[in-house]
């Protein structure tokens, strides 16, 4: 009987063990993740300013004006942060995998490749915000037109993550077997149809993954817009992000505003990354 | 030999941090407490912008003001902050939701009325009442300062809420090396400068009214204006910038025309005017018609424009003579007026600010930070500023002092300085930023595409259309704005604050 409790509570204590490793990690994610969410989207509600420390409770007024107000610049911010993204994702997948399979191909020097393209990820985002202010203002001025400026943006978006999107199909191109490259040959395929039948297939799930990554980031674009454009020429590069900025930290009392507009943005990409997990539902390819 | 090599490379480690650590300052209080008894010193935290990871000069003034006070005042104890400009309103809000605020700190008349509305201000008026100091130079009451100085520290109904220690100003900046070369032929060139009492032409200095009116402003920066034979500007007599600053650069000609950008209560945006209308299209037309700008470019600023030599002529702030002597590297032959009357306007005219100390409310130490905004804002703290930073000060006194004597002397470009400061209008001070949000695209696309508004192609119906939006705009950012402040009110009332 003894025997029996003590082993019981020796499982017990094994099934706990895990909680407690774990348990730090969990609280700091509370704590500034899930907590802080949650005070944001009571905040939303409110008229709040923390400065003054009071708030008033408003229903949703804050999301009423971000929506349909005359002066309310959210749907033009979400037009051009849908304009960014689009570009973003073409971009990313138009650079990052070609780089990722010519890096494949390279018998020499493959490490130190790798680690040119992934140096602008490493580097901080202020910095080639003004490196790329530079650049883009000798040549071709993009910046100063509204037609130019926010493409510049998104090429430097892409340029800033081709670097780690190539190391992440790079992996998933060493994961696809050898074998099916050589029946491919077997068959006859050329190297078009490899790439079409074998590799983009087999590269499903790595696919999905870099395009939500992109998606995820470039709806929250904001140090290129804030060192290099301020939202401008002319609000041409006024995106979501940068205006939930300004309306918390320099408009007086547009914390609530500030939040709804940050509520607004997280539905979307909810949706967003909802839809495309539903459609792009990962599986293995050749289990089919 | 394994475990000599951990230990010698943990210690090198542990030396290597240290060394950093001690470099960067944060070991200074530990240090400082070596050896002293319990310190019985009252901290007095203060907080600023201006660093001297930005210019060195910042330094060395907040060196000399600690030094020197903490003499005056061995009890008190003060601690500096320097936070960027940019993060100060954030850095400050998050200080007051963690309810440690510093005792004193400089502000920005960007953010000044609306930190007091807020209630985070202690009114200084008590303070000032009980001022009975027989020096002069440490009073701070209101007789010390010069008007424009004094104008946004103050509440509407006249509650003081923080002491100038500076006055700017909007201002023309002129190359006076392009002007002299230019002048040689020209007389209407020559006689910009000001004279010797022996009526010889003083080419290091110009007079204060040099530039009867728009009209002559016009002409005098186009003769300044070199083209080659394609017409492309080599050298351009004055710069307009499109980007961002629509507002900022509009304000000083607006009120060298007499008109305003809101009113003194900042519930109504006043620059839809007929004024204001005359004044965008001046600008509009400077640029599209007279040609007397380089082109609208995002990625060089006007004032390195100038630096470069490359223009005659640049709207900046009376305070930037000693930034632009030490990005060019020692040069001081500029000089500065301020901007000619306009067709509705009346005497030269531009804006002026005066960036202030101020107490927040929950100060614990009110008489050391009182006894810091005495030295700061008053003679002494004006004289430390004038000899690191090379500023004019805020105070009459000042001006009477050997030091501005000097500085002049040393510097001929301030000679003009103190009359711009005198004749301004007020910069607008309600929700700068949130204003400038609302306004400035509408400036740069009037700035950006008038010949299409005239044609009647543009983004605009006309000039005025274009105004009269932005003036829209700005009024849903003032009702909104007091609405805030209503609240705000009946906040404090209910916490017994009122």
């Amino acid at each position: 009987m003894a025997r029996t409790a003590v082993m019981a509570s020796s499982t017990l204590l094994q099934r706990v063990t895990p909680y407690f490793y774990i348990a730090p990690a969990i609280g700091i994610a509370c704590l500034f993740s899930f907590v802080s969410m949650g005070v944001s989207l009571w905040v939303s509600f409110q008229h709040y300013d923390a400065f003054a420390g009071g708030s008033q409770f408003v229903g949703l007024d804050n999301y009423r004006r971000a929506l349909f107000a005359e002066d309310s610049y959210f749907w033009l911010a979400m037009r051009h942060t849908f304009a960014y993204v689009a570009m973003s994702v073409v971009g990313t997948l138009l650079s990052a995998l070609p780089l990722a399979l010519l890096c494949l191909r390279a018998h020499y020097g493959q490490a130190l490749f790798r680690t040119l393209y992934f140096l602008p990820s490493i580097t901080p985002g202020v910095v080639l915000a003004l490196v790329f202010f530079h650049i883009f203002g000798n040549y071709g001025q993009l910046l100063d037109h509204a037609w130019s400026a926010l493409p510049a943006l998104a090429l430097l978006g892409v340029w800033a993550g081709a670097g780690y999107n190539m190391v992440i199909f790079l992996a998933g191109l060493t994961e696809i077997p050898q074998l099916l490259y050589d029946a491919a040959r077997v068959d006859g395929a050329n190297q078009w149809q490899q790439f079409r039948h074998v590799t983009l297939p087999m590269l499903r799930n790595t696919l999905v993954f870099v395009t939500v990554m992109t998606i995820i980031g470039s709806f929250q674009v904001f140090t290129s817009v804030y060192i290099m454009t301020s939202g401008g020429p002319e609000r041409s590069t006024e995106v979501i992000a940068y205006s939930i900025f300004l309306n918390a930290f320099s408009v007086a009392g547009q914390m609530g505003y500030a939040s709804a507009l940050a509520w607004l943005l997280f539905a979307v990409i909810f949706v967003f990354v909802f839809l495309q997990m539903r459609v792009f539902r990962s599986r293995r390819i050749y289990d089919e | 030999m394994t475990h000599l090599k951990t230990i010698v490379s943990v210690a090198l480690a542990l030396i290597l941090i240290a060394g950093v650590l001690a470099r960067a300052g944060m070991t200074r209080r530990w240090i400082e407490d070596i050896g002293s008894e319990t310190s019985t010193r009252e901290e007095l935290r203060v907080w600023d912008w201006w660093s001297a990871s930005t210019n060195e000069e910042y330094g060395a003034y907040f060196a000399e003001i600690e030094r020197t006070f903490e003499a005056q005042h061995p009890n008190i104890d003060i601690i500096y902050q320097i936070v960027p400009f940019g993060n100060y309103v954030q850095k400050l809000s998050t200080a007051m939701v963690g309810d440690s605020p510093p005792d004193v700190f400089q502000s920005s008349v960007y953010w000044a009325e609306g930190f007091y509305q807020r209630g985070m201000l202690r009114p200084l008026d008590d303070l000032l009442a009980s001022e009975s100091d027989a020096d002069p130079g440490n009073s701070l009451a209101k007789e010390h300062f010069l008007p424009t100085a004094w104008r946004h520290n103050h509440a509407l109904d006249g509650t003081v809420f923080g002491i100038p220690q500076i006055i700017d100003a909007s201002c023309l900046l002129w190359n006076l090396d392009i002007l002299q070369e230019a002048s040689s032929a020209d007389e209407e060139l020559r006689d910009l400068f000001a004279h010797f009492p022996d009526g010889s032409i003083d080419y290091d200095r110009l007079r204060f009214d040099a530039l009867h009116d728009w009209d002559h402003f016009r002409r005098i920066v186009d003769k300044l204006t070199i083209r080659d034979d394609d017409g492309n500007i080599e050298r351009a007599g004055f710069v307009l910038s499109a980007y961002g600053s629509g507002a900022g650069m509009f304000s000083p000609w607006l009120a060298s025309n007499g008109g305003r950008v809101q009113d003194a209560a900042g519930t109504r945006a006043l620059f839809a005017s007929a004024a204001g209308v005359e004044t965008l299209e001046f600008l509009a037309r400077l640029y599209w018609v007279d040609r007397i700008s380089p082109p609208f470019h995002r990625q060089m600023t006007p004032s390195e424009l100038f630096q470069e030599r490359k223009v005659a002529s640049v709207t900046a702030g009376t305070w930037s003579g000693k930034d632009i002597t030490r990005n060019s590297l020692g040069w001081t032959h500029f000089g500065k007026t301020a901007f000619p009357p306009g067709p509705s306007g009346d005497g030269p005219s531009t804006v002026t600010w005066g960036n202030m100390l101020v107490i927040t409310r929950r100060a614990e130490n009110v008489d050391a930070a009182w006894a810091y905004l005495k030295f700061v804002c008053g003679l002494p703290g004006s004289l430390l500023r004038s000899k690191h930073l090379g500023y004019n000060g805020p105070r009459y006194d000042f001006y009477a002092t050997q030091r501005w004597q000097e500085a002049l002397a040393e510097r001929p470009y301030l000679s003009t300085v103190k009359q711009i400061c005198l004749v301004g209008e007020k910069l607008r001070h309600t929700e700068i930023t949130a204003v400038d949000h609302q306004a400035n695209p509408i400036f740069e696309s009037v700035l950006l595409h008038y010949p299409e508004i005239v044609a009647g192609d543009g983004p605009h119906e006309s000039v005025e259309a274009a105004l009269q939006l932005a003036a829209r705009n700005v009024d849903n950012v003032y009702a909104r704005y007091n609405e805030q402040v209503a609240r705000w009110l009946t906040e404090r009332r209910w916490r017994g604050q009122l």
